[in-house]
This record gives structure tokens, C-alpha cells and sequence, in this order.
């Protein structure tokens, strides 16, 4: 039996791919973690400069101890009425500091980041903001990232 | 990001709001409590809830062996 083969044949029907996977293996007991968080829902210290909200690629650096009294949001792309309320909503800065003291993590990151995510320049996200944000965060030698977002 | 930063080695999850969006983009951990986008680790100022889901999170991110597994948490905020 022969088969007609057409190269570079597609589908009309649009069929989503999940990209490739990055992992890396949990190596330690939480007891044992320094933990970062990373969000993309636009949190900064007030003292700090505001996203753009039309579309920005920049991230913030977030002092591990900074108060939650301290800490803001701008972004355009969800209702801020709840984080407005409250930062830990989407920036468990309280929570993660009240795990650390108990002892269920080994400690908080120095730094924390946030950015603004839900759009904008992909590209300068993919290709230029994520590994300087990853990049920082192995250079504090974090061994956990809680993130939030989407 | 969670991608970057698990690529650069060190261990990511994510607490979801839109866990189908979270998967699309190929997030190699996630949790899910059943929140509005904006409120993802709780309700504002329910500091038991917030906790708890922080604290399953952390527990899910040493549990989870499968990436891309997203593991719904028992907490509701709608």
C-alpha cells in the first residue's frame, strides 16, 4: 500500500499546543526553603514607580521584610478592589513572613518581585524581564517561588 | 515567568485564579482555590484562609511529581 504525503500539510482547525516543559526537582523539605514570591499582579512599594498600565515589561523589587501598609498595585488588567482592601489577597507578604517565624519555611526571601503581567510585550517578558527576574532570584540562592498569578 | 524561573532552577507553583490559562501557558505546577482573579491566595483580610492556601500551596509544590499537574484547593472566595 502507497501513501500520498503532502509536506507541510496543516489543519484549518486551530488546535492550542502546550509549550515544552521546564522542571526543576524539589530537592529539600519546605523546612529547609528560602521562599521568594513573585506575582504579576502589579505589586510595588508605594515609594516606587507605577506600572504603565497601558503595557509595561518592567518588574519591581519587593524588600523581603517591607510591611503590606507599605506595598501597592498598578495594573489595569483586573478589579483591584480586593487588593486594594488587602495586599495579601494576591501578595501573601504577611502570610509567608508568619510560616517563616514558625518554622514551616526555613525563611523569606530578601527580595520579592512583581511585575505586570496579563499581556503586553510577550517577547520582552520571555525573552529579556523573566531571566533578569530568574536571574536575581538565583543570585539570592531563593530554593522555592510562590507566584501569583493568572 | 514561572517558566524562566524553573528553567534557571529553582522550583516554581503557582496559585491560579484561571487554572485553564495557567495550563495553556505551561506552568509546570499550579494550585487552584476557587477565587476571582485578584484574589488568588484568599479573601481580603480572612487571614485563615489566606493561610491555608499559602500553606497548601507549599505543600503541593514538594508533592507534585507531575509537571503540568494543577491541584484544586478546597477554598472558596467568590
Amino acid at each position: 500500500m502507497s501513501f500520498t504525503v503532502v509536506r507541510g500539510l496543516q489543519s484549518e482547525i486551530f488546535i492550542p499546543t502546550v509549550p515544552p516543559v521546564f522542571w526543576t526537582r524539589v530537592s529539600k523539605s519546605l523546612n529547609e526553603m528560602v521562599v521568594a514570591l513573585v506575582t504579576a499582579g502589579g505589586v510595588h512599594l508605594k515609594s516606587d514607580k507605577t506600572f504603565r498600565l497601558a503595557g509595561d515589561s518592567s518588574y519591581r523589587r519587593i524588600p523581603g521584610d517591607a510591611k503590606s501598609d507599605d506595598l501597592m498595585v498598578s495594573h489595569g488588567g483586573y478589579d483591584n478592589t480586593d487588593v486594594n482592601k488587602d495586599i495579601n489577597c494576591m501578595f501573601p507578604i504577611d502570610r509567608i513572613k508568619e510560616l517563616a517565624r514558625e518554622g514551616f519555611i526555613k525563611g523569606v526571601a530578601l527580595t520579592h518581585i512583581g511585575f505586570m503581567g496579563g499581556g503586553g510585550n510577550i517577547a520582552a517578558f520571555t525573552e529579556i524581564t523573566g531571566p533578569e527576574i530568574a536571574g536575581e532570584l538565583v543570585e539570592q540562592n531563593v530554593d522555592a517561588v510562590l507566584m501569583t498569578a493568572g | 515567568m514561572q517558566r524562566a524561573i524553573e528553567e534557571a532552577g529553582i522550583s516554581t507553583i503557582i496559585i491560579a485564579a484561571l487554572p485553564l490559562v495557567v495550563r495553556q501557558n505551561g506552568a509546570p505546577r499550579a494550585v487552584a482555590p476557587l477565587v476571582p482573579m485578584g484574589a488568588n491566595a484568599g479573601e481580603p483580610n480572612n487571614k485563615e484562609m489566606q493561610r491555608a492556601i499559602v500553606k497548601d500551596s507549599l505543600k503541593n509544590l514538594v508533592s507534585i511529581e507531575t509537571p503540568g499537574e494543577i491541584v484544586s484547593l478546597p477554598y472558596e472566595y467568590v
